[in-house]
């Protein structure tokens, strides 16, 4: 596929010059024209822009058909576990391109902006709701921001009680990347703890480790081995008991929506990420939204401003308490926050219906699956499970994903969690139909099958996309990160 | 509604293959479980829906906008909206299967050769939340390079960005200070700063060098980077800035649009996803993520940074935009909003406001009101229909003009300012 810089066309003028606007103007636009950059100094302007001039035919065409060469929901299954790859409605992207919403200035008063305030007043009620948390941030634009400011405001909670002693963090050994790494951006250290055998954290291990230098204990509820912590509540009085917090990575909040509240499983903060569990699309890997919530006593950490409701007005609160500050310009993702909403808003009362689904759907693949597979814990799972393919050889989870694709569908997440030798995890979600499931199970034993007859085959694939298997190495040893601009001999 | 396709016959028969009764039976080892079913709202249908949230959207009040400081108000081409909403742009995630990704791959190649193009730097990545976030990360970089751990930060920074800043330097132990030397990791400048300056910063950029600091210019209206000198051609290491200008609705603040760019020697540092192309095994050109060492997903707790999902879809928005605008466009885009802003400026100065602006300025610029008459000024703009400004204090107004500001409404804006003053 030719690259955008690689056409050379008379440009479709999207925007003219001065006078676009202004044709009813009695007069003005004259005058505008004696306004021209050119008059800077010489020092401060660009002497080349070597940008591309192309049509607007080609330019659409041109995106057209390089998006074609992506998969996505709506083409297909796309069980990448951890993800919540569940449909997007559609209405929702014309709700949040309505006027009112798209175009509103974020420094509007609060007079031009009740409608906004309002959606997110009462979008954090209902995540308060659904999370019996106490208060919730809106502010951060993705999960792993969610855990930064989470991460920030257990150290601002420490300073203010005079606990600095508090300076590590306990993460369990299947936790996702990002919990390690926040902690390090916050200059925390981190204990890992391993799971047990039937896939809980260790709670003896935990135990051990909880001294009085632990501020926080940043779990997964379902973990990202797909299961349930059994123990959650014991783990929660223990971290309390030793002044401990609790955190919950609400990335697998769609095993619980309406059947159960991280609030009342002990955890003090919890993020939510509005694109998985809410529907919001994951737009080939973002804009996400990663609200956090917080149990009373930490509220005041929050950022500013809150969004209050004064008898039928919204306003903003920018009264200073302990804020810890912003993370982000503004209020959050507004635009991902409408969708959540509107999410919301179409299930009303029956959203537990969503986690009961998911939950019943990656049971019955899970039981499709289970005798052609290592099923590392032998329980019921929540609304996702981890596999391993040890038995079909080493590299066998990622032929096997590469192989899927020539089944049409997106492969599982691979070699994640990192305890799981040769992992596959997979998450149908709630919104894909038992006959999906069948097939996509029916395709890897197939696969399964293959790699035992003709695993040279196998290792080959995909052999049906426009691209084979692309060369990573050269990828990292030669870089070409961009489009250069020939030199011009004038 | 719900998009739940399962009946109640499939249902049962799952439930039967599975060897239970009902679902309850496979969350025995959730606790506690929640005994009653919560109490949100009656689920509504497509429709109800429809006319709810657009009752409440018609709640708020899009003015014709005089203010910037952070978001701007460009025209954006019809065909942006219509290529993102493409189900193969929209429900994808992150490109870890470069095979069933080529569209995400390129799109951020091409998105990192514009960025690198403007800002005049060697490498971009593929996007970061916003442009505050992004000055954050930058001094984060800066910070682990440089092993210092001050911060200099020149005055004339956008003030959400610089508590974004102040934030992020906190939870990491930094601190920013107003003075220079061999602790400071970086220098950190806004160009055009926060007021509208244009300013030449290569004399500030040597004295970073000077001290072995690194030399940051943080871009929050790059549509100014259509005319003015590129940030890596006056010593810039690192260029970080708000990509919302291009292609994207102002959104009551987000998403946006994080863009950072560096120069070679910090390729291993920089943040987040970087697309780069390479071949398959018959020598087709094509795309991969690059350099995921660097990356949490590996790294965790030794990464430099936290992020993962990133703003994909507005950077392919933005690289929409900027190939439809193409170098005509975009110029035009520059140039019109250049205009405006100084007519309307001069205007301004005619009826009795003072012009505060000691350097050239682009699209924003700060004017002086007459003792005690800014307010007023703002709120008879108000009345009319016009946001006028970002109020500084002090009678001091911050104003802004794009493209889309008519002369009808400039005019309307002098002559609403002079009946105030007079």
């Amino acid at each position: 596929m030719k690259l955008i810089f690689e056409y050379n066309e008379s440009n479709s003028i999207h925007i003219s010059t001065i006078r676009d606007l202004d044709d009813d103007a009695t007069n003005g636009y004259e005058q505008l024209e004696k306004y021209t950059p050119i008059g800077l100094p010489d020092e401060l302007l660009r002497k080349e822009l070597s940008l591309p001039n192309v049509s607007e035919p080609t330019v659409v065409r041109h995106y057209t058909n390089i998006s074609q060469l992506n998969y996505g929901i709506d083409i297909g299954f796309y069980p990448l576990g951890s993800c919540t790859m569940k449909y997007n409605p559609r209405v929702n992207e014309d709700i949040a391109r309505l006027d009112g919403f798209q175009n509103l200035h974020p420094l509007s008063d609060e007079e031009c902006c009740q409608g906004s305030l309002k959606l997110m007043w009462e979008l954090e009620q209902k995540l308060k709701a659904i999370t019996g948390m106490d208060a919730f941030s809106l502010q951060p634009a993705a999960g792993a921001q969610a855990e930064l400011l989470g991460v920030m405001m257990t150290k601002a909670y420490f300073r203010q009680i005079s606990q600095t002693q508090r300076t590590k963090i306990i993460i369990p050994d299947s936790a996702h990347g990002t919990n390690p790494a926040t902690a390090s951006m916050c200059r925390f250290g981190t204990i890992t703890v391993p799971s047990d055998s039937r896939g809980n954290l260790d709670i003896d291990r935990f135990r051990q480790t909880l001294q009085n230098d632990v501020a926080l204990v940043m779990l997964t509820n379902p973990n990202t081995l797909g299961l349930f912590e059994e123990n959650i509540s014991e783990i929660s009085d223990l971290a309390h008991k030793n002044g401990t917090l609790m955190y919950c990575d609400g990335a697998n909040m769609n095993a619980m929506l309406g059947i159960a509240k991280p609030a009342d499983q002990g955890f003090d903060l919890v993020h939510l990420n509005l694109h998985k569990t809410f529907s919001t699309p994951h737009g080939g890997g973002g804009p996400g939204a990663g609200t956090l919530g917080v149990r009373a006593f930490l509220a005041d950490y929050l950022p500013l401003p809150r969004v209050t409701k004064n008898d039928d007005r919204y306003v903003f609160d920018y009264a200073q308490r302990k804020s810890i500050g912003s993370v982000r310009f503004c209020y959050g993702n507004f635009g991902t926050l409408v969708r959540a909403y509107s999410y919301i808003k179409s299930l009303g009362n029956n959203i537990g219906n969503v986690s009961k689904n998911a939950i019943l759907n990656a049971n019955y693949l899970l039981t499709l699956l289970k005798d052609d597979f290592e099923v590392p814990f032998d329980r019921s799972c929540a609304h996702e499970f981890v596999l391993s393919s040890e038995r079909y050889g080493d590299k066998s989870a990622l032929y096997i994903s590469k192989r899927l694709m020539d089944y049409g569908f997106h492969p599982p997440t691979i070699y994640f969690p990192l305890t799981v030798r040769e992992a596959l995890m997979i998450e149908p979600t709630e919104t894909e139909a038992k006959e999906t499931m069948v097939r996509f199970a029916s395709a890897l034993k197939d696969i399964a099958q293959e790699l035992k007859e003709k695993p040279d085959f196998v290792k080959g694939s995909p052999h049906t996309r426009h691209i084979g298997r692309l060369d990573e190495v050269a990828a990292a040893r030669k870089p070409n990160l961009r489009w250069t601009p020939p030199i011009h001999s004038d | 509604m719900d998009f739940i396709p399962t009946t109640d016959a499939d249902k049962q028969e799952m439930l039967h293959q599975i060897g239970v009764k009902s679902v309850d039976e496979l969350i025995q080892t959730l606790k506690p479980y929640l005994q009653n079913k919560l109490d949100l709202s009656r689920p509504l249908s497509e429709l109800g829906l429809v006319n709810q949230l657009t009752i409440l959207s018609q709640k708020n009040k899009v003015l014709k906008y005089f203010i910037g400081a952070g978001s701007y108000n460009h025209y954006i081409p019809a065909a942006v909206a219509h290529l993102i909403l493409r189900g193969e742009f929209l429900t994808g995630y992150t490109p870890y299967q470069p095979e069933m990704s080529q569209g995400t791959l390129q799109t951020m190649y091409e998105f990192q050769s514009f960025i690198c193009i403007l800002t005049g730097m060697d490498v971009s990545n593929g996007s970061l939340y916003d442009g505050s976030s992004a000055l954050a990360e930058a001094a984060l970089l800066s910070s682990s390079y440089k092993d210092r751990k001050s911060l200099f930060v020149s005055k004339g920074l956008n003030p959400e960005y610089f508590k974004v800043l102040k934030t992020y330097s906190e939870g990491a132990g930094l601190t920013i200070s107003n003075e220079l030397n061999e602790d400071t990791a970086c220098v950190i400048v806004q160009n055009p700063d926060f007021y509208g300056n244009i300013e030449n910063l290569q004399y500030l950029s040597e004295q970073a060098h000077n001290v072995g600091a690194l030399f940051v210019v943080c871009v929050i209206e790059p549509t100014s980077l259509a005319i003015l000198e590129p940030p890596g051609n006056y010593g810039a290491d690192i260029v970080v800035g708000e990509g919302q200008s291009f292609g994207l609705p102002m959104n009551f603040g987000g998403p946006y649009l994080g863009f950072i760019a560096v120069k070679n020697f910090l390729l291993k540092k920089i943040p987040g996803r970087i697309s780069g192309m390479t071949t398959d095994s018959n020598g087709n050109r094509g795309f991969v993520l690059t350099f995921q060492a660097r990356e949490q997903h590996i790294r965790r707790e030794k990464a430099g940074s936290n992020i993962t999902t990133n703003e994909a879809l507005m950077a392919v928005a933005s690289t929409i935009y900027l190939s439809l605008m193409g170098k005509t466009g975009l110029l035009n885009v520059a140039e019109s909003s250049y205009a405006r802003a100084h007519f309307l400026r001069d205007k301004l100065v005619s009826i009795g406001l003072t012009s505060l602006n000691k350097n050239p300025f682009y699209n924003e610029f700060i004017m002086q009101a007459p003792f005690g008459t800014s307010k007023r000024i703002l709120s008879n703009l108000f009345g009319n229909g016009i946001l006028g400004g970002y109020d500084l204090g002090d009678d001091k107004i911050l104003i802004c003009c794009t493209e889309l500001n008519r002369i009808k409404d400039i005019s309307s804006f002098v002559t609403i300012a002079k009946e105030t003053i007079n």
